[in-house]
């Protein structure tokens, strides 16, 4: 499948669409947490210097929460991290359901892993191989990383003019039909033709007219009747 | 049943449940504390979602156009989201685990524990024993700055021990970044088929040993000592557990039985993270001691080794017995 969707059906007996976020948004995610943790660090390295050796044992603590509290966290309560949120990203069991505890803390402690042998690059091969760009860490825990973020709307159509199909059309080919729509008013105009031409027994018009009779008929899909 | 009536029978039913989410999403703990006069109850909403899955198994099935399917899918999405949540953590959980689980878990694994032991605890004793023999190899395992600083640390006109600066709670900081992180690595590279957790072990071993080894044989042993048992009850049988869990995990990539290799290794995940919950914890406890307990130079010999000694029997009895009895369906 060239898609990277994960269907997962629920209890109820309805498929729950997953789709599975590559190693490119992810690190970027990751460097937004790197840069939050390491300011927050600095920010507060600085009022705890004037502590003196208490304040020091109090950074070295807070590196620590930092590096490893951070993640697991934030995970497991909203199933992302500040950066994940900034990228549209959200950590979930291979079922769909929230992460719980557990998953979050195996998925982070095996991050150690997925480091070596530098810079996450054994992380990046299991996510170029896996199909649902898994880390190691995420096969273990049973997790994987999706795009959250609201389905894009229906692009703006070409025309105003609305007209039934002939004849009643299935779902895959009015998905099809909506698609070119929205789609063939970037392509040059002969192209659009060509591609309208396939479709001359549905629009029963030739070149320019059935690129607009198509147009017309998306419209009417679209419900604007 | 046309698309058309389909959507009018059903349109308000589903704006208000995009109405409930829209208001659950902006803000939920004050949707929850005022709740919307003519909007759903939250009681309603696990059945109003069912019926919202129904209608959307119907709308797939009679072929309604794509836009209303991936309407409805978007709003079971976005109920699935809302309605299935990580159970939130709970204290008395927490202790039970700690008290009964953990250990039982330890036992569980007994033989990886104790291939951890005997990998961790034979360099030990081999290299301190050769030390005794042959003090000259010392170089060999460490350089000549280390050793200078070991025997500064350690040394027994120091008024703390153990370390050449800082105050107890600077240590307790440096304690827990870095011993954790330690005790956490030893787990996680076992997924490199073991090998990664042996070779940590072997090496903590072989430092550990040459360590005191060393002190020793140069006379600084009764510091060193002194300075290590208190703490050493919860530390190195932690790191001795941390590699337990790291070895059954590389045993679960090689040998998975009569199961997938992912789903053995899923499992292996699943007891790993458990063991390391309580790793950490007794990491915790063990810096807390090692910051202001062991640090302690004026405390007697004596009262050292047997606050050592009751140390080592709690943590051994908590591993050899707890959760026993308590016969519990987990």
């Amino acid at each position: 499948m060239l898609d990277t969707y994960r269907e997962v059906i629920t209890p109820e007996g309805v498929p729950l669409h997953l789709p599975a976020a590559g190693p490119l948004p992810r690190a970027l995610a990751w460097a937004i947490d790197f840069a939050i943790r390491f300011g927050a660090l600095s920010v507060m390295s600085v009022p705890l210097a004037f502590l003196g050796d208490f304040g020091q044992g109090l950074y070295l603590g807070l590196l620590f929460l930092m590096f490893w509290a951070y993640t697991i966290v934030q995970e497991a309560l909203w199933g992302q991290t500040i950066g994940k949120r900034a990228m549209g990203l959200r950590v979930v069991a291979q079922d769909g359901a929230p992460v719980g505890w557990m998953a979050a803390i195996t998925r982070n402690l095996l991050r150690t892993v997925d480091m070596l042998p530098f810079g996450y690059a054994l992380g990046l091969l299991s996510c170029l191989f896996d199909a649902h760009g898994r880390r190691l860490g995420d096969m273990v825990a049973r997790t994987v990383v999706i795009h959250i973020g609201a389905p894009a709307d229906g692009g703006t159509l070409a025309i105003d003019s609305v007209l039934p199909p002939p004849q009643p059309l299935q779902p895959a080919e009015q998905a099809a039909l909506i698609a070119f729509a929205e789609r063939a008013p970037r392509l040059p105009g002969p192209r659009q033709q060509e591609l309208a031409g396939l479709l001359t027994p549905l629009s029963g018009g030739h070149g320019q007219v059935g690129v607009l009779r198509l147009y017309a008929m998306a419209n009417w899909l679209l419900g604007r009747r | 049943m046309k698309q058309e009536q389909f959507v009018a029978r059903y349109q308000p039913e589903w704006q208000a449940l995009e109405r409930w989410l829209a208001i659950r999403g902006r803000d939920p703990r004050r949707a929850r504390r005022t709740p919307d006069p003519d909007g759903l109850d939250d009681a309603d909403m696990p059945q109003r979602y069912r019926r919202l899955c129904q209608q959307l198994a119907l709308a797939r099935r009679r072929g309604y156009s794509p836009q209303l399917v991936a309407r409805l899918q978007s709003l079971m999405q976005q109920g699935h989201g809302v309605l299935y949540r990580t159970p939130a953590p709970r204290w008395r959980r927490a202790v039970e685990f700690l008290f009964a689980d953990f250990p039982q878990l330890v036992r569980s694994q007994a033989r990886a524990m104790w291939v951890a032991t005997a990998v961790f605890v034979i360099p030990l004793v081999g290299t301190f024993a050769a030390l005794q023999w042959h003090p000259e190899l010392i170089h060999l395992l460490m350089g000549n700055d280390e050793i200078a600083r070991m025997e500064r640390m350690y040394d027994p006109s120091s008024p703390h021990l153990g370390r050449d600066s800082g105050t107890d709670w600077m240590m307790f900081g440096y304690y827990i970044m870095n011993n954790i992180s330690i005790g956490l690595r030893t787990f996680a590279s076992g997924l490199l088929a073991g090998v990664g957790t042996l070779l940590v072990l072997l090496f903590n071993g072989l430092t550990i040993g040459a360590v005191a080894g060393h002190l020793q044989q140069v006379g600084h042993g009764d510091p060193f000592w002194r300075f290590v048992v208190g703490h050493g009850a919860f530390e190195l049988t932690a790191i001795v557990i941390a590699g337990g869990a790291g070895l059954q995990l590389g045993m679960k990539l090689l040998a998975p039985g009569r199961r997938r290799r992912i789903d053995a290794l899923v499992e292996g995940g699943v007891i790993g993270a458990r063991l390391c919950l309580g790793v950490a914890a007794m990491l915790l406890v063990a810096a807390f001691i090692e910051a202001f307990w062991s640090s302690i130079a004026d405390v007697p010999a004596w009262g050292k080794y047997s606050v050592a000694a009751v140390l080592w029997t709690l943590v051994l009895l908590w591993l050899w017995r707890g959760g026993r009895g308590g016969a519990r369906a987990d």
